[in-house]
């Protein structure tokens, strides 16, 4: 009983030492979003707002920065580029876990491979290419990409999940006389559901936070900033506030944070079958 | 017409459907294909062709131009320059250096994590997870902007806490000396890599079977003997693929450098992609830019590959 209590004890002390290291630099943001501007530099730090202030918010909702839009082409071009990428990355992860084909591990190894390119690499052809489709300055341009650089991941950690699923069902409609293409709509894709969405929050995550990309293509155009591209120009800003940053910097997370904490367990477990498989 | 709870196996005990099974064979792998077709394209396009094209600007002079075909050829020379420059030889110093003490780093932090989710009293162990989570979530350009404004010399939280502790007189200057700025990078880059590395390290510790602790516990194995005799040799695996992910990840680290320093003080927390970068879009020099990319590819494919054939035996027993 004694013992039961010390355990009690050190696990609220160790994870109250977890939060402090996790959530430090966000609490401060925090803090900082609510000072009234320009007090932030004031000494001694203040750790708690003495004047509490909502006008970093009004300002980066306001015409100078427009935060709300960033968040709105982020959404727009990760969830484009999500769906693009569930779409061919759930085709693949299907042929290459349940369809018998010669040459079946080498397809895999190069679509793998492929999520290994760090961007440097790719980043100046891209460039090219994309001023070639006259998409650059455009959210497209950003979208097209991003789908392509998921794919890796989805067809893994979809893969993954259609191999853990059972044949009988598959053979069964195949006995029945259904299309392969109809045993992946009917069949496999709404089974392969929890699978899909876990995959799915990942690659959305990935182009939500991607930076290099959105940054070249964008040509440091307001009106196509993503939100990476956009907390960036505010912490170079001419005359900077740093309230103003933290203030757009916890709205443009807020998105992010949420859903990564709703959806938690699945991403985790995501994830996880992506390291452990 | 078969009855559909018919399985796989007894289908094939049939001689008449296992024709038909043969049929069915050449079918599945043209539908193999044909599934593959579109991501195959798609990566071809964004991932495969730039390499390509890169190799091939790297051998022009392109200078403010991409416009290879009436360019200059060159030949090695770009490679020969980069490889004759101090700057490379210091990137690469710095991005190798940055890569050992981050990987190391992260991987114990985010093994302490992943052990304490397991360790606490099952009550808190979705919170827990869930701050865990948390950093990883964040962009790395944005944790860019965050740590600069922790770091800040006059008014940042981490300086006023030293100086509060006591541990100095006045802020340190963290992002204008070479060494404090290099510390900062890799404190800002741990901070988020030990978040993916704690979630990648809980999926290794759940397949620890538990009956396994419970056998040293009554045989008398204290808890960090038991860590180390059973839960360390059988994460192994996961480990290794873990260790493998995040290094090649730090290798090619761009945007917390080029949001927090900008390569600076000078030049001595650039990086291979942040230097590479410059090349490209700051000097447009388009030709000795690839060149320096493609020897920033060459070095991470060489690391993964002596790291993989390194570990291949271990990884074996899982198949």
């Amino acid at each position: 009983m004694k013992k039961r209590r010390v355990h009690l004890i050190l696990s609220l002390l160790l994870a109250a030492g977890i939060a402090v290291f996790s959530l430090t630099p966000l609490y401060w943001m925090l803090i900082t979003s609510f000072k009234r501007p320009g007090t932030e530099f004031r000494l001694p730090v203040e750790y708690w707002p003495s004047n509490f202030s909502l006008e970093s918010y009004r300002v980066v909702l306001g015409s100078d920065f427009l935060v709300q839009r960033a968040i709105l082409n982020s959404l727009i071009v990760s969830s484009t580029a999500m769906i693009g990428t569930l779409l061919l990355g759930a085709l693949a992860a299907y042929a290459i876990a349940r369809l018998k084909f010669r040459y079946k591990i080498q397809s895999l190894i190069a679509i793998q491979i492929a999520g290994m390119i760090p961007p440097i690499v790719v980043i100046a052809p891209t460039f090219v290419l994309i001023r070639t489709l006259g998409l650059l300055g455009t959210l497209a341009g950003m979208a097209l990409p991003n789908m392509a650089y998921g794919i890796p991941l989805t067809t893994w950690l979809v893969a993954s999940y259609f191999a853990g699923l059972p044949f009988e069902l598959e053979d069964a409609a195949r006995v029945d006389g259904a299309a392969p293409l109809t045993i992946f709509w009917k069949i496999m894709l709404p089974l392969a559901a929890p699978g899909l969405f876990s995959a799915g929050v990942i690659a959305f995550l990935g182009s939500w936070g991607e930076f290099m990309l959105a940054f070249t293509v964008g040509l440091g155009l307001p009106r196509v900033q993503t939100v990476p591209v956009a907390v960036l120009s505010y912490s170079q800003a001419f005359q900077l506030q740093w309230t103003w940053v933290s203030a757009g910097t916890v709205l443009s997370l807020l998105p992010v944070v949420i859903l990564v904490l709703i959806f938690q367990k699945r991403v985790i477990r995501g994830l996880v079958a992506g390291a452990v498989q | 017409m078969t009855p559909v709870t018919v399985s796989g196996r007894q289908i094939r005990a049939s001689g008449q459907i296992q024709t038909d099974m043969k049929v069915n064979l050449r079918h599945e792998s043209t539908v193999a294909i044909a599934l593959l077709v579109p991501a195959a394209v798609a990566l071809l396009i964004f991932n495969y062709y730039p390499i390509f094209q890169t190799f091939i600007f790297s051998l022009f002079e392109l200078d403010h131009t991409t416009d290879w075909l009436n360019a200059p050829f060159v030949g090695l020379q770009n490679y020969l320059a980069v490889i004759g420059s101090e700057q490379f030889w210091q990137s690469t110093r710095f991005t190798l250096g940055f890569t050992a003490v981050s990987v190391f780093l992260e991987f114990w932090v985010g093994m302490g994590l992943a052990v304490a989710t397991f360790w606490v009293t099952p009550a808190l162990r979705g919170l827990l997870r869930a701050i865990i989570i948390i950093p990883w979530a964040i962009p790395q350009i944005i944790q860019a902007s965050m740590w600069k404004w922790m770091f800040n010399s006059d008014v940042g939280l981490i300086g006023d806490m030293l100086v509060r502790l006591g541990l100095v007189d006045s802020p340190p200057l963290f992002l204008v000396e070479p060494l404090l700025a290099m510390g900062s990078i890799v404190l800002a880059y741990v901070w988020k890599g030990s978040a993916i590395t704690a979630i990648f390290l809980m999926g290794g510790l759940a397949l620890v079977p538990q009956d396994l602790h419970e056998a040293a516990t009554i045989d008398g194995a204290g808890a960090w003997r038991r860590f180390w005799a059973i839960t360390f040799p059988l994460m192994t695996p996961t480990m290794l693929v873990t260790l493998l992910f995040r290094t090649m990840d730090a290798l090619r680290v761009f945007d917390l450098v080029y949001g927090l320093t900008g390569g600076g003080p000078g030049t001595t927390t650039e990086t291979l992609s942040s230097f590479a970068y410059k090349f490209y879009f700051r000097f447009v020099q388009f030709g000795q830019g690839s060149a320096y990319a493609l020897v920033t590819f060459g070095l991470v494919v060489s690391i993964s590959i002596y790291y993989v054939s390194r570990v291949q035996g271990k990884l074996r027993f899982r198949q």
